[in-house]
């Protein structure tokens, strides 16, 4: 499922591509470039925690001039007042016209690295509500963009991944070189579709598939040993006959309050002791019984 | 200088590595020894070292530095080392009458929430400063090292404004000048409201940016008199790929150095 949303085509699409420490993102995120760079599409990105030569390592040259880097990296908040692009920009009006000023009338993708900076400086609800007017806007065809979800608090996380289209969580897998790739693909229509992929990254920027993962959540190590019946092989007697077990059923359980117990304590049995009570003036004496509300 | 970490590290004075962003940190041991380390190794190597001592005092610096056999008032005196001295200098920026520039180097002391753009501005012209050596040649590639960052948490500082100014360091120091940075955080127990604001969020934070992060515990095991605990080196490579390496040495620390070895191959052990 990876490799279609790389190359998919659907308009008002928003990605979100989410890394940790473990395993970073900025690999697919080169990926994503490549693909939209190879389909002849502009691609503007909003730079802020990479610097352009990082970014465009690796990316195909031929198509290189359709991308458009908006100098977030060296002055992301305009402390050295030389930025091109600062973060307090990421408007819906600002944006539309960095991408009408591309003179490229066709469909654009916008990449933003990273949405966790902006997050950083801005509240997630306003960030979310323009991203959404972009989405809506009309001259923006897909928006991509990569997220540190170790950084932020997981509502947070949340609120950005509910807005996405497509969440791609990578994570390192349990042997060395791979990673792993789940996938949440949320259709038009309101499907869910989700997998997890072993995938890697290239020199070249492109992204090849290794193997479908199992089910997701169990990577376990090959099992070359069948496991060994522990009963074998004893000096002693580990099992149980068929009289033996039907005996074992048989046996109450101590704290078990089955129905023969409860009968048995209510009944009243002869010349037991009984509790004589003689509450002084200051006791607070309630005649009903707390317990009786116990459905015991 | 350590020998041995630098074979662990692959990078001798003389042949250093360029654009690295090292962060150091440890939880519930002291990694400063770390420090010191690369202290005497950027000297050595005849860089231009911009250090912002936050914690402890020149002379403490001095003395671990002669032990290990470089002489930072010689440095200092030559040009190759600036030395902010926060412990002395804070008083003086909280107790200055007027409510001067926010650009000072230690503004954060006094409105926290403003953020460190003045330290940035300091370690900026600190860094650019062209001062060249008496016979001539200019000095290395800089380097900037801060000992330690954690500190301005329990002043105030978000760790928004944190994260800021070390992307800002990076993008001068390592990007723009092709020089080298060292960082030095002290990460509290992981708590289970991980997500709050704190030492281990700053900390990861960080790791996101960095090319090579080394991280000091103690023995999961326990005390040991023969090792004092273990560090893990994380090699990370920024961007393309996303093989990261991660080994773990143990280490001891002796009165002149540190002597790093593979688990389980101590002297003490074999």
């Amino acid at each position: 499922m990876l490799l279609d949303v790389l190359q998919a085509a659907e308009a008002g699409g928003f990605t979100l591509i989410q890394d940790t420490v473990k395993c970073s993102g900025r690999g697919i995120l080169k990926c994503f470039i490549n693909a939209a760079l190879k389909r002849g599409e502009d691609v503007h990105v909003l730079g802020f925690e990479a610097s352009e030569t990082e970014v465009c390592a690796g990316l195909d040259n031929s198509c290189v001039q359709k991308l458009y880097f908006h100098k977030g990296f060296p002055d992301p908040l305009g402390w050295m007042c030389r930025s091109s692009f600062t973060v307090d920009q990421l408007t819906s009006q600002h944006i539309t016209k960095l991408i009408k000023d591309a003179q490229h009338a066709k469909a654009s993708v916008l990449v933003i690295d990273s949405l966790s900076f902006v997050l950083r400086h801005h509240d997630p609800v306003v960030i979310c509500q323009r991203l959404q007017e972009l989405r809506k806007g009309g001259d923006i065809k897909m928006i991509i963009s990569l997220l540190h979800s170790d950084l932020h608090l997981q509502g947070v996380v949340g609120i950005v991944s509910h807005l996405a289209s497509t969440v791609i969580s990578v994570a390192p897998a349990n042997y060395e070189h791979h990673t792993v790739a789940m996938t949440t693909r949320r259709t038009k229509s309101g499907k869910v579709m989700q997998e997890e992929e072993y995938f890697s990254v290239s020199e070249d920027a492109t992204l090849s598939v290794q193997a479908k993962s199992r089910q997701s959540g169990h990577v376990q190590k090959e099992q070359d040993v069948a496991e060994a019946d522990p009963t074998t092989n004893l000096t002693f007697n580990l099992r149980l006959s068929e009289e033996e077990r039907k005996a074992k059923e048989k046996v109450a359980l101590p704290f078990v309050f089955s129905q023969e117990k409860k009968s048995a304590l209510l009944r009243p049995t002869p010349g037991s002791g009984r509790i004589v009570y003689e509450p002084d003036a200051s006791d607070d004496f309630d005649e009903e019984d707390p317990d009786d509300d116990l459905d015991v | 200088m350590f020998p041995e970490l630098n074979s662990i590290l692959n990078s001798t004075p003389d042949s250093l590595k360029s654009s690295d962003f090292i962060l150091v940190s440890d939880r519930q041991a002291d990694a400063s020894f770390l420090i010191h380390h690369y202290l005497s190794f950027y000297l050595r190597a005849g860089c231009k070292v911009c250090f912002l001592g936050l914690v402890q005092s020149f002379s403490h610096y001095s003395a671990v530095g002669q032990r290990l056999g470089v002489s930072l008032t010689q440095a200092r005196e030559k040009g190759q080392l600036v030395f902010l001295e926060g412990l002395k200098d804070s008083i003086g920026a909280l107790l200055q009458e007027e409510s001067s520039q926010g650009t000072q180097p230690l503004s954060y002391l006094r409105s926290p929430a403003a953020g460190l753009k003045g330290l940035f501005r300091f370690v900026e012209s600190s860094v650019r400063q062209n001062g060249g050596r008496d016979d001539g040649e200019s000095w290395g590639p800089p380097v900037l090292l801060i000992d330690d960052l954690s500190v301005l948490l329990s002043l105030g500082v978000t760790v928004g404004a944190i994260l800021d100014f070390t992307l800002y360091c990076q993008a001068t120091v390592c990007s723009e000048l092709q020089g080298n940075m060292v960082i030095l955080v002290r990460c509290e127990e992981e708590d289970a409201d991980d997500d709050e604001e704190g030492s281990n969020l700053l900390q990861r934070g960080l790791v996101h940016q960095c090319n090579l992060a080394l991280h000091v515990e103690g023995l999961p095991t326990g005390y040991c008199r023969d090792i004092h605990g273990q560090m893990e080196v994380w090699w990370r490579q920024s961007g393309e790929t996303m093989y990261n390496q991660r080994k773990i040495f143990h280490f001891k620390v002796y009165d002149k150095g540190a002597s790093f070895f593979a688990r389980g191959t101590s002297s003490a052990v074999l």
